[in-house]
């Protein structure tokens, strides 16, 4: 009988819940600039996303479809599934989840939680990063947030691992012939990662702190072992690093500034008994600073200063083009956790905007990104049509300049630059 | 007693000529709900007459000077909601729960005349008139729809910093409700055109349909709104950021 009341309970609440089913269809076209030929990368073809109230509680679900022309094989892929509970202090997240911290616009050094997918690095919001299983807690008390994440796994930046047609050829770690060793990295002994914010208003200002404890999304070499004179055993795996973000969104006249720095602090803490251990210690400051106008005619010009400096380095390396041992100093020092774009540069500003035309039909962005310290530029253009509602033609053109010295990033990416055909359809 | 206020009324405004300032104190001072729930139709037609549709759940209290929005559809803006406080003693506050990016994004409320999702609205037409903050200058009567109204020069006081250099209204005698408003913008030329419908609702007069033609850019805009509760006890601490995050259900 008890069994048959909670059924009934349970159906009656099922049926009265709030089931909300929103999605896309977005089968999209990359070609190279220099030769118009194809590049097959992967993108994502279809996406749903599943929304499901029952009384203090929501259910999420966000999948996805990738497919890559000129393969038959299009992969499912489940990238959140989450439950959140709203008490009305204010609300508690369990399951695989994306976290969005920061303030400023696409790059965000203190949004470390999940890590990026570097196939879809030039998508907007929470779609370049991968989800991971997480408990997170929010707490408002009037002007106050609290906020808590624990993450018990740790995630790593998917790469694209021996892909011709990205920019920066990466071999995958296991595939080297050096070793029989079929593990790539090596094992994390304690993978918790955690984090913790508080945000808050001041008068016209918000401003939040943040601290997050975890492991690099990127791997780095952390030592050399060796069995005989020919068998080198490269050590690969992922450093500890701290971060400690602070947040500001303010208002002076017309202008909106956003603004966040992270300061981190890194270390090689495997304690293994490595022929060759790397002791590797590092800190390094990323932020970002933007300035946001919005025009007469409500169009928006924003901009954005892109920092990452390194402070202090100290431990050994290898030198990636002699292969040699070396002493690790702040200008051989990679950061393998923080914004993306802050690493490919030391110091960059990027120009944005966006402006609408026949009336609001063709909505047109442009973004240019500047390297400070040598030359490098970066332009992206998109333009997109709505043909009729829900259904729009989306084009773009990024296109990468650099100097002629091979190991300038913007020269890396030169032969990246592209275009792009996209037609959408929403639901 | 509602016979008697209009009687009252009708007998004031022709023994005593109110100046400006007085009738739009009697139009702030009617009688209004403490709150209202609607669902809202917004339709957008721009020059070529073609539509977007889109609805709104909206919630607000004490005359909209706290509003919060969840938008329901199109599919592109479905789960994005709107919060707007208004302080007496600094800035207005506005944020928006971009779904997409998982992202409460404050914006400044110091642009006012940016237009709110596309439509011919603005934050400043979407936010209430203080009596202090602007000069009201009475012009000559009007009739409008066979309605006799009262026509009001509202003046934007230059500290607010309006986008309109000022405003006509039609304040329809016997309601005391504004139905009808030219903005004119900074130059002094024709921006928009509104009007307001109302309907009685518990006793209201409670606004129904807004029609707004912004005459520059040949576009337009038409709210209407559907299911109309008022004074439903809303709760004030529903107008948090918290609550931007998810569409409530009732």
């Amino acid at each position: 009988m008890g069994y048959r009341y909670i059924l009934l309970i349970l159906t009656c609440k099922i049926l009265f819940g709030q089931l909300s089913i929103t999605g896309s269809l977005k089968p999209t076209g990359m070609f190279r600039i220099s030769d118009q030929s194809r590049m097959d990368l992967p993108f994502r073809l279809a996406e749903l996303k599943l929304g499901y109230t029952m009384g203090d509680f929501d259910f999420m679900l966000n999948s996805a479809v990738e497919y890559r022309w000129g393969e038959n094989n299009p992969v499912f892929d489940l990238r959140e599934a989450y439950i959140v509970w709203f008490p009305n202090w204010g609300e508690i997240k369990f399951g695989k989840q994306i976290h969005a911290w920061g303030v400023a616009d696409g790059n965000n050094p203190t949004d470390n939680l999940n890590a990026y997918d570097y196939y879809f690095m030039f998508l907007p919001g929470t779609d370049r990063k991968l989800g991971s299983l997480s408990a997170a807690m929010t707490i408002y008390w009037g002007d106050w947030q609290l906020e808590g994440v624990i993450i018990p796994d740790h995630i790593p930046n998917r790469m694209p691992f021996n892909e011709p047609d990205f920019p920066f050829q990466i071999s995958e770690p296991s595939k080297s012939d050096a070793t029989d060793k079929t593990l790539p990295y090596e094992k994390i002994e304690n993978p918790i990662e955690y984090g913790l914010r508080l945000k808050t208003t001041v008068g016209e200002t918000d401003v939040g702190i943040s601290y997050f404890n975890g492991k690099d999304r990127s791997f780095s070499l952390l030592g050399v072992d060796t069995f005989n004179i020919i068998k080198i055993d490269p050590k690969i795996g992922y450093r500890e690093t701290s971060v400690f973000g602070l947040n500001v969104v303010t208002f002076i006249d017309d202008i909106t500034i956003r603004a966040e720095a992270g300061y981190f602090t890194t270390e090689n803490n495997y304690q293994e008994s490595w022929f060759q251990y790397y002791d590797t210690k590092a800190e390094y400051v990323q932020y970002v600073i933007q300035f946001e106008y919005r025009t007469v005619s409500s169009s928006t010009i924003g901009a954005q200063l892109i920092g990452n400096h390194v402070l202090n380095a100290v431990g050994q390396t290898v030198d990636l083009l002699t292969m040699d041992q070396t002493t690790l100093n702040t200008d051989n020092f990679i950061p393998g956790l923080g914004t993306p774009f802050a690493m490919i540069a030391e110091q960059s500003l990027s120009i944005s905007g966006s402006e609408t035309f026949f009336d609001e039909s063709l909505e047109l962005n442009y973004n240019l990104l500047i390297n400070l310290e040598e030359k490098g530029q970066m332009v992206g253009i998109n333009a997109a049509y709505s043909l009729i509602e829900n259904w729009s033609i989306d084009g773009s053109v990024s296109y990468f300049k650099g100097d002629d010295k091979p190991e300038n990033s913007f020269e890396q990416l030169e032969d990246f630059s592209h275009f792009q055909f996209q037609l959408a359809y929403s639901f | 007693m509602k016979k008697i206020t209009i009687l009252l009324i009708t007998i004031i405004s022709t023994s005593y000529p109110q100046d400006g300032m007085a009738i739009a104190k009697m139009v702030d001072e009617r009688k209004a709900p403490q709150d209202i729930v609607s669902k809202t139709t917004m339709l957008l037609t721009n020059s070529k007459g073609k539509t977007r549709t889109s609805t709104i759940l909206s919630k607000s209290i004490n005359n909209s000077s706290k509003q919060i929005l969840w938008f329901l559809n199109p599919a592109d803006d479905k789960g994005v909601a709107f919060l707007k406080i208004e302080h007496v003693d600094k800035a207005d506050e506005m944020r928006m729960w971009l779904p997409a990016f998982k992202k409460v994004r404050r914006i400044s409320s110091s642009k006012k005349g940016d237009s709110f999702m596309g439509s011919d609205l603005s934050y400043e037409d979407m936010t209430s008139r203080a009596l202090d903050e602007n000069n009201y200058k009475r012009l000559e009567n009007d009739m409008i729809d066979g309605k006799e109204c009262f026509v009001l020069e509202v003046v934007p006081n230059a500290e607010i910093k309006s986008t309109y250099s000022k405003h006509i209204t039609w304040v329809e005698k016997e309601t005391l409700i504004a139905i009808k408003e030219e903005s004119y913008d900074l130059g002094g030329s024709l921006r928009k055109k509104k009007k307001f419908f109302f309907d009685s609702i518990s006793g209201y007069d409670v606004i129904n349909e807004i029609f707004v033609e912004d005459i520059q850019k040949n576009h337009t805009t038409k709210l209407t709104m559907d299911d109309i509760k008022v004074d439903s006890d809303i709760d004030e601490s529903l107008f948090q950021e918290k609550n931007l995050k998810r569409l409530p259900r009732n």
